[in-house]
């Protein structure tokens, strides 16, 4: 019969499908309601009714379909256990067994054993508010397998000495079987096993668990989870916006198309419980950005009953979307703000939590797991953790700062004996004198979070509550929590330590570290700040703008100093000049009075300017502007303003071009010298990146940063959105460091790519021993690129400074610099006519001498590698410039990633990207 | 006088300089009429045996999560901490091989970390310049980092290495790749004083390591990229109180002998040399001929307590025992059983001389003892 009724319906449903796909064309928009439903009821009366007429057996029928999917997860996840008990149950007895003789408590802990099997299981399954426990289910119904992986090995480490007894055992109770692998199970890996002891109480009692299929799952766990909800709500006094579908159909019905029965499959908003079939669940929930949510439930927060349903997809998204957009489903059904779990639900001691604390809670080295809406009680002091009115159900990290204080009714105890200030439950005092405590006289205890306990209102440790060898076992049997195993005495430290250094490593796996090195003045430091600027939010905090402020006052100290020696120069010059003249134009000098008269020049300034402009120029000679400067600021701002007006100053800043001391960057800050050296003054970030030397004083300074999300004009794919959530660090080493050795390099092994950079414009500058600063250039980047450590490593050069470059090439020729003495530009006789030579596809010499060098770099690594060299040039002043250079980085190194799958197009992509750059 | 005119003064000065440097070096090879080893012989020494059980692997320091670059021990209490790639020091146990701080460090680059005599603190420096002290007894932040106590920053290039003066708490000495060594004035946080750099005669390339004489805690020796060590009096700050010249490649890493007479030193030129800081004189070449061509760079040395044993890791993976009587090797660490899956980075001995410590760059670090009923030297 079955098979028969699964080939009639399909078919009916096809068939109404097909009629009714162009009803919903016709009312798309969900607004008017009323035609939709008279439509389909219509036309759906008349189906319903004659499959339900066709089909005699009305209610066995209906059950059958229902019951078979369930029985077979059910038992295959039961013959699965049955095939992994003999697995399982030798260990957990052998284990039991040597406990046992090590202990010589034989009796107490089988007598214990027996006890729970008659009470406390019974009291498990009566147990209604279970709900921490199905909870746990889904955890360990996940874990099982790895955990029985780990009994085996003990199975092996152990030995296996006496299966058949434990064989037995088993068979003839498989109740106790799930028992004993529980113990089993909590031995070796000294979990927390009550929540497994509800798994499989669960199991007995038919629950669906991990439903493949979405209809079953609402209709039989909808009833108990609101139940249970609406106690947590009654408890929380929290008033929740419970989130209604906008239309109701009756049930089983599509929420959209009202159509189908309660056997096809639906998809539940996890917003407001709307199900909807395979047709319209797309159209219901459109693109998901929150995961599966109706398009009105958007931004809503989540039913908490669905919680743990988050992330795991269904057979039906799986069939209608592809695999990477179900990943992504899922991941921001998981991950989205809307979806996190509201503190506010979360009662601890009483009190709602805040953002910070439930933050706090779930950072913890041991938090609380799956955690729900509901209402807490914590112990500070020692850890203990439970459902407020309940016994403990785990132990948590202690002196945590969150929820309020503890009552001492929290877990409704009538023992009359206290932990900490709370009466703790039977089952807790039954745990204490099976670890020996003496619980004589109603006794108030202060437990820490090792175990170790005392007396109120006594020094002495009595000992330790946790540290007898049966403890674990005990409070298994139990069902309470012992001290996760991270948390043993050996120190906190370690605890912190763990649980912060995971999340820091998977950190470290999805950042991609870039090295940007130069030789000095070849503008890797402006890279850097432009990165920091552009990338960051707070390019730079309160304390690097306030030490960049000093920096550049105290730079500009030096280049009004580099003026003022210009000036006494100049006013030495222009002096003896005059005298000259004036000694060759009138033959007979006229000694003395006219002397002071003629001496004095345009360059001369009055005494008290020459004292202070005496003084700088020694203060700077001495190499001494550092200490000083920056506090005596206030004291000679005015002095300054006055020195900058004079006109012997102006004269002498007119004169700048002589001056080959000061750096092209000087008439920047000298023309707004007054404003600069106020106290009040705030560096713009253009100052900053004009500054020289304002990145970290020395060695090395690293920004980690985000590329943003690009314009929506651009038109890239999913995966490439992905991949721009990339973590990039861009570590600059600044280049004094560089010896010829290169020792440090070593250190950064790890670096995605390199960035070499280097000033183009530097073809004609000479560095203090006579050396070409380009071949300098050269020189450190045949170092680090043939150095051991970067082997296999990606090589960007960056042609900084391309602006200047191309002012420069048209007035001092390439040849300069001999390693570029075969230049020789092949220059069209049409250059003259256009000034914006790109448009004609004619390129500028600019442009042929940066290909030039380019390919002088390209052959230079290859000749030392034999690999291909990524080139491109760069305006370092211009943000468009260096955003363009560190994505094509960024590029490389995604490439560099998928190279493996394209291996073959290596060369044809080499080559194209490099040219097709550098326009 | 002209730059032409300058420079030819100056080439013609190094010139009579790189002359007597040479008749000085002849001059101590006329003297130079044996070597340890070869008196060693004609006194009838035999040379140590070792069996592979005589060095064991007592425990595995397992915590970090990248290479191993440096480690120190703490004068009495067992204690080692170790700095790695992972930008975290570790603190542990060496008796329980337990971890008692992790550090997160704010330069993650970090290449040297050294232990307070008393134990109270612990020292790094790496590629940020600085050296960073950490009171080990200080309160965790809110993240469960322990803050830095007090940088000390001056440097002008990596901080390679630094050293505790022993029994002095607020003294160290760090060494730079700005070519120059600084003794720092820890509660104060300034320059005591600075040896080598612009104009003083110091080391003419980045400084590598440091090590202080245990018995004399003013004289201190440095070896640096120009192939030199040098041994300093640290009231003296203007030049060194000696040079030693004889290696061919960057002096790595140099270490005091237990008497304190003498020091050892690693090169990249593939051998370890003793020196005596009396006479200058090099006393010995422990050099080890490979097979092939490639001659694998010493990258760290330790004296055993006594000074018997010389422990010497190489690049290519290798950690030898030398007999520094003999100049024989008598074990290779690096292919014992249960010893490091990487090459051994750092060294370093305990202060009571039984146990010794190796960090590794397979991220573990190993501590080894002597097995059996040999004993310790």
């Amino acid at each position: 019969m079955p098979p028969k009724e699964a080939i009639v319906l399909p078919s009916v449903e096809n068939v109404e499908d097909q009629q009714y796909s162009f009803a919903v064309e016709y009312t798309g928009p969900p607004v008017t309601y009323d035609l939709p439903r008279a439509v389909p009821i219509n036309v759906e009366k008349i189906p319903v009714a004659a499959v339900v007429s066709k089909v005699p057996l009305s209610d066995t029928e209906l059950h059958i379909p229902v019951v078979p999917p369930i029985l077979a997860t059910d038992r295959n996840k039961f013959s699965k256990e049955l095939l992994l008990q003999p697995t399982v149950s030798p260990t957990s007895v052998i284990a039991f067994e040597e406990r046992v003789s090590e202990d010589t408590n034989n009796c107490l802990l089988s007598g214990e054993l027996s006890s729970y099997e008659s009470g406390e299981l019974a009291e498990l399954i009566n147990n209604n508010d279970s709900s921490s426990r199905c909870l746990a289910a889904c955890s360990v119904s996940n874990e099982h397998s790895s955990k029985l992986d780990s009994c085996d090995c003990f199975d092996k480490s152990r030995g296996s000495s006496s299966p058949a007894r434990i064989s037995n055992d088993n068979l003839n109770q498989p109740d106790w079987g799930s028992n004993e692998s529980v113990l089993s199970l909590d031995y070796p890996s000294s979990r927390v096993s009550s929540l497994k002891i509800g798994d499989c109480n669960n199991e007995s009692n038919g629950d669906v668990r991990r439903p493949q299929v979405v209809t079953f799952r609402d209709i039989e766990s909808d009833d108990g989870l609101d139940e249970e909800f609406s106690q947590d709500e009654v408890q929380a006094q929290v008033v929740r916006v419970q989130k209604e579908p906008q239309t109701k159909g009756k049930k089983g019905l599509c929420y959209r198309c009202f159509k189908g029965n309660r056997f096809t499959e639906k998809e539940v908003c996890i917003v407001c419980d709307a199900k909807y079939c395979s047709n319209c669940v797309l159209r219901a929930m459109g693109s998901m950005p929150e995961g599966r949510k109706c398009v009105t439930c958007i931004g809503f927060p989540i039913d908490e009953s669905k919680r743990r349903a988050l992330g795991k997809c269904s057979r039906l998204l799986k069939r209608l979307l592809n695999d990477l957009e179900v990943r992504q489903i899922m991941k921001a059904e998981k991950l989205c703000e809307a979806n996190q779990l509201p503190p506010e639900y979360i009662c601890v001691n009483g009190q709602p939590l805040c953002y910070e604390e439930l933050a706090i809670l779930q950072s913890c080295p041991n938090p609380p797991t799956k955690l729900k809406p509901g209402n807490y009680w914590y112990d500070k002091v020692s850890g203990l953790w439970g459902k407020e009115g309940q016994k403990p159900s785990k132990i948590i990290s202690p002196h945590l700062n969150v929820g309020g204080s503890m009552r001492p009714d929290a877990s409704n105890g009538n023992t009359q004996v206290f932990i900490n200030g709370r009466e703790i439950t039977k089952v807790e005092l039954r745990m204490l004198q099976l670890a020996g405590v003496q619980v004589a006289g109603n006794p108030h205890f202060w437990v820490n979070e090792d175990g170790s306990y005392q007396e109120e209102g006594q020094k002495n440790t009595k000992g330790y509550i946790w540290g007898k060898a049966g403890m674990k076992l005990v409070c298994a049997v139990l069902s309470l929590p012992v001290p996760s195993k991270s948390s043993n005495p050996c120190g906190e430290s370690l605890n912190s330590m763990n649980s912060r250094s995971v999340p820091d490593y998977l950190e470290q796996r999805t950042l991609q570290k870039i090295l940007l090195v130069g030789s000095p003045g070849s503008g890797s430091s402006t890279i850097f700040k432009q990165a920091k600027i552009l990338y960051k939010d707070v390019p730079f905090s309160e304390d690097e703008r306030e030490s960049i402020k000093l920096t550049i006052q105290t730079n500009l100290y030096g280049y009004l100093g580099i003026l003022l020696d210009g000036r006494e120069r100049f006013e030495e010059e222009s002096s003896a000049e005059m005298r000259e003249r004036r000694s060759s134009k009138d033959t007979e000098p006229e000694a003395g009075s006219s002397d002071d008269a003629d001496s004095k020049t345009i360059y001369s300034v009055g005494p008290r300017l020459k004292s202070f402009s005496d003084w700088l120029v020694k203060t700077m000679v001495s190499g001494n502007l550092e200490a000083i400067f920056p506090a005596a600021t206030r004291e000679y701002a005015p002095l300054v303003e006055e020195l900058w007006k004079h006109t012997a100053i102006q004269e002498t800043y007119n004169r700048r071009g002589e001056l080959e001391m000061l750096p092209g960057v000087a008439s920047y800050y000298l023309e707004r010298v007054v404003e600069i050296l106020k106290t009040d003054y705030e560096p713009s970030d253009l100052d900053i990146l004009y500054a020289e030397g304002a990145t970290s004083s020395n060695g090395l300074a690293c920004v980690d940063f985000l590329f943003p999300q690009s314009s929506p004009d651009e038109n890239i794919d999913t995966a490439d959105q992905h991949d721009s959530l990339l973590r990039y660090q861009l570590i600059r080493m600044q280049a004094r460091g560089f010896g010829e050795n290169c020792k440090w390099l070593e250190m950064f092994e790890d670096v995605g790519m390199v960035i070499f950079c280097v000033a183009l414009s530097n073809y004609d500058k000479f560095s203090a021993d006579g050396t070409n600063k380009m071949l300098l250039s050269r020189k450190l980047f045949e170092t680090i690129v043939s150095h051991p450590t970067f082997d296999q490593m990606d090589f960007l050069l960056i042609l900084n400074k391309f602006d200047m470059f191309e002012e420069k090439i048209e007035r001092v020729p390439l040849t300069r610099c001999e390693w570029f003495n075969d230049f020789h530009p092949l220059i069209s006789r049409y250059r003259t006519n256009t000034n914006s030579n790109s448009i004609n596809n004619n390129p500028t010499l600019g442009q042929l001498a940066f290909h030039y060098v380019a390919v002088k770099f390209k052959r230079l690594y290859s000749s030392l590698t034999g690999r291909k060299l990524y080139v491109s040039h760069m305006k370092g002043l211009e943000p468009n410039s260096v955003d363009a250079a560190l994505k094509f980085a960024s590029e490389i190194l995604k490439w560099d990633e998928e190279r493996v799958n394209f291996s073959l197009s290596e060369h044809s992509f080499y080559s194209t990207e490099a040219s097709s750059f550098s326009h | 006088m002209s730059v032409a005119e300058l420079k030819e003064k100056h080439a013609a000065a190094t010139e009579t300089v790189n002359n007597l440097r040479e008749r000085l070096k002849q001059r101590r090879q006329q003297l130079l009429d044996t070597d340890v080893a070869g008196y060693a012989r004609s006194q009838g020494k035999s040379p140590l045996t070792f069996g592979p059980t005589d060095l064991l692997c007592c425990r595995t320091l397992q915590g970090h999560t990248g290479k191993v670059y440096s480690l120190d021990w703490t004068p009495e209490r067992n204690r080692i901490v170790s700095a790695s790639q992972d930008g975290r020091l570790i603190v542990w146990n060496a008796l329980t091989s337990q971890k008692t701080h992790a550090i997160k460090l704010p330069c993650a680059w970090v290449m040297t970390c050294a232990f307070s005599p008393a134990g109270q603190s612990v020292a790094c420096g790496g590629l940020d310049s600085m050296c960073s002290i950490f009171n080990l007894n200080s309160q965790t932040d809110r993240d469960g980092n322990l803050p830095v106590s007090k940088t000390l920053s001056g440097h002008k290039g990596y901080v390679s290495c630094c050293q505790y003066v022993p029994d002095e708490d607020i003294h160290i000495i760090t060494s730079s790749g700005d070519q120059t060594c600084v003794l720092w004035d820890i509660t104060t946080g300034l320059r005591t004083s600075v040896f080598g750099g612009e104009f003083q005669s110091g080391h003419t390339a980045d400084v590598l390591s440091v090590s202080i004489n245990g018995s004399n805690s003013r004289m201190f020796v440095s070896g640096s990229c120009d192939a030199t060590a040098r041994l300093w009096d640290s009231r003296v700050a203007s030049r060194a109180v000696r040079t030693f010249h004889g290696h061919e490649g960057d002096v790595n890493t140099v270490k005091f002998f237990p008497d304190g007479n003498r020091f050892g030193t690693g090169s990249d030129d593939g051998t370890c040399r003793l020196f005596d800081i009396r006479t200058g004189h090099q006393l010995q070449v422990y050099y080890q001929q490979h097979g092939d061509n490639e001659v694998p760079h010493v990258t760290s040395i330790a004296f055993s307590i006594s000074g018997r044993l010389l422990f010497a890791g190489y690049s290519n993976g290798d950690c030898y025992v030398w007999d520094t009587l003999l100049a024989k090797v008598v074990l290779n660490l690096g292919s014992v059983q249960n010893s490091h899956e990487g090459r051994i980075t750092c060294l370093g001995l305990s202060a009571d001389g039984s146990a010794l410590c190796t960090g590794s760059s397979d991220t573990n670090l190993k501590i080894w003892a002597f097995g059996g009923h040999r004993r310790v030297i």
